[in-house]
């Protein structure tokens, strides 16, 4: 993954069957602003993986830090059988716990910048996040990439970059909202793997290495809209042309 | 003896009156067919009189709604509002592109194409801020809707003002009926929340008042197709069967995806 692979590439590096689930696991339905969502997780599991989280840093995302954590909790070790996922749940509770934490950062951006700004600001925010355990993180993505958690992970991913869009006050809803939720998950994915591998102080590299992608994204859109914008107008104008010679079209 | 001769006379009356009560028994091809299909909903730009209109729909108490709509309330919602967003997409299209030829045949009819239009540019706008707001995704046929509004516009704006009327009466009989059948589904709801005591909130009560504003919008457009002569477009039947037969079709399936 280095910093000069175009953005199509990066896209095209997800497996094929696959690329589609990075649009379709958006779904979700209906959001009404008159009510809380329920809490992702009941108030036993977020101790006991709260708790576990910590542990991380010197235990890995592993089984250890799980009944570590139930310890902690004040639970005893069997109480790990609520998590058949095992080491994976560790890693669940993070993404889905940092992802509901964008929305109260989401409230300090400055509501005059633009929303490409907005969305670096909020995906920096996340990866930023991941900066305790980052030294941890390749066994996540491992654990996230076999085959009977993908499903799950692909749907996270998706839900985040929905996330990061709504946040930053996307209110595209035409054929776009799929491509640039598309881009932006294999943005991050991509961003988020490089950061592994970045040894420079307060993960600059990465900072740089997302802005280069999101600026990508933004001139290959504005190239693609462009042709759009040229194809119309020509096509408009030799309708008008035909019919200011009469004929009837 | 005098049944049997009743019975006699009853047969011999039935078979022999101008039109036979065992008409039905002769097969269909041998009996005229002088009956016209019309579109089955009612022609008319206001609300039905059958519609009840809860109380709480006019008097809000307080403005929001505490028990969350439940998980199938809240897909009907995501279904619906993704369903409109397509439709009124392909109406917008389907007007730009018909008021060019019709407008140039028809100069009178210019300021009719352009108040339909206008009319549903705005609820265009209105649902996709819906969607927008709601994060609804929309449909993933965004692309073909609207290559096949476009075509049929222009292909029933070429064919002349008739054709052009019959598309806006099938196209919006079938979206009058899909409101319709949305405004009594969210009624239904109201009627429930009413019945158990429970606060509607403003999301659910702006939504009923939309639709139905929407509904009489369409029903207006119908109206006025026919009365610009919609009926007399040359193969009205087969028009009107094949465009409607699409709408259903497209509704189905932007349902889904």
């Amino acid at each position: 993954m280095g910093p000069t692979r175009p953005l199509h590439a990066v896209f095209l590096r997800h497996p094929a069957p696959l690329r589609s689930n990075l649009v379709w696991q958006c779904s979700r339905s209906y959001h009404s602003y008159e009510h809380e969502a329920p809490p992702p997780f009941t108030p036993t599991e977020d101790a006991i993986l709260s708790a576990a989280l910590a542990h991380v840093p010197t235990h890995g995302f592993t089984n250890t830090a799980l009944t570590q954590g139930a310890r902690d909790a004040g639970y005893l070790d069997v109480s790990t059988n609520l998590f058949p996922a095992g080491a994976f749940s560790i890693v669940k509770y993070h993404l889905v716990t940092q992802r509901l934490a964008l929305a109260r950062h989401a409230s300090s951006l400055q509501s005059q910048s633009d929303i490409t700004t907005k969305i670096r600001k909020l995906a920096l925010h996340r990866l930023h996040a991941n900066e305790p355990i980052v030294h941890h993180w390749q066994e996540a993505l491992a654990l996230l990439s076999t085959a009977r958690h993908l499903p799950t992970s692909l749907r996270e991913l998706a839900l985040l970059s929905d996330e990061l869009l709504f946040l930053a006050g996307s209110t595209t809803v035409t054929s776009a909202w799929y491509t640039n939720r598309a881009a932006l998950a294999a943005i991050y994915a991509s961003a988020e793997l490089f950061m592994t591998q970045d040894k420079s102080k307060g993960f600059t590299e990465t900072e740089k290495f997302l802005k280069r992608r999101l600026e990508e994204g933004e001139k290959i859109r504005g190239g693609l809209d462009m042709v759009g914008k040229w194809v119309g107008m020509q096509a408009g104008g030799l309708v008008d042309g035909l019919r200011s010679k009469g004929v009837w079209i | 003896m005098r049944t049997a001769v009743t019975a006699r006379l009853f047969f011999n009356q039935a078979l022999h009156r101008p039109t036979p009560i065992l008409e039905f028994l002769l097969p269909s091809f041998t009996v005229p067919q002088t009956r016209i299909h019309y579109a089955s909903i009612t022609t008319s730009s206001s609300s039905p009189n059958t519609e009840p209109s809860p109380s709480s729909l006019e008097s809000p108490t307080s403005n929001k709604r505490r028990k969350p709509l439940s998980k199938t309330q809240r897909d009907f919602l995501d279904r619906v509002l993704r369903v409109n967003q397509a439709g009124e997409l392909a109406a917008t299209l389907i007007y730009t592109h018909q008021t060019s030829p019709i407008t140039r045949a028809h100069p009178h009819l210019r300021s009719l194409m352009h108040h339909m239009y206008s009319q549903e540019a705005g609820h265009f706008s209105t649902f996709n801020q819906m969607l927008a707001k709601h994060r609804i995704r929309p449909t993933a046929m965004y692309p073909i809707w609207s290559a096949a509004a476009s075509a049929l516009g222009w292909g029933t704006g070429l064919m002349g003002r008739e054709a052009a009327m019959a598309c806006t009466e099938a196209v919006e009989t079938e979206i009058g009926g899909h409101y319709n059948g949305q405004v009594r589904i969210l009624l239904g709801w109201v009627k429930e929340m009413e019945d158990k005591g429970e606060e509607v909130g403003e999301e659910v009560r702006e939504l009923v008042s939309t639709l139905k504003r929407i509904r009489d919008e369409e029903l207006e457009h119908l109206d006025e197709a026919v009365g610009e002569g919609a009926r007399e477009a040359k193969p009205y039947e087969f028009l009107n069967r094949v465009i409607r037969s699409g709408c259903k079709g497209a509704i189905w399936i932007s349902e889904r995806v």
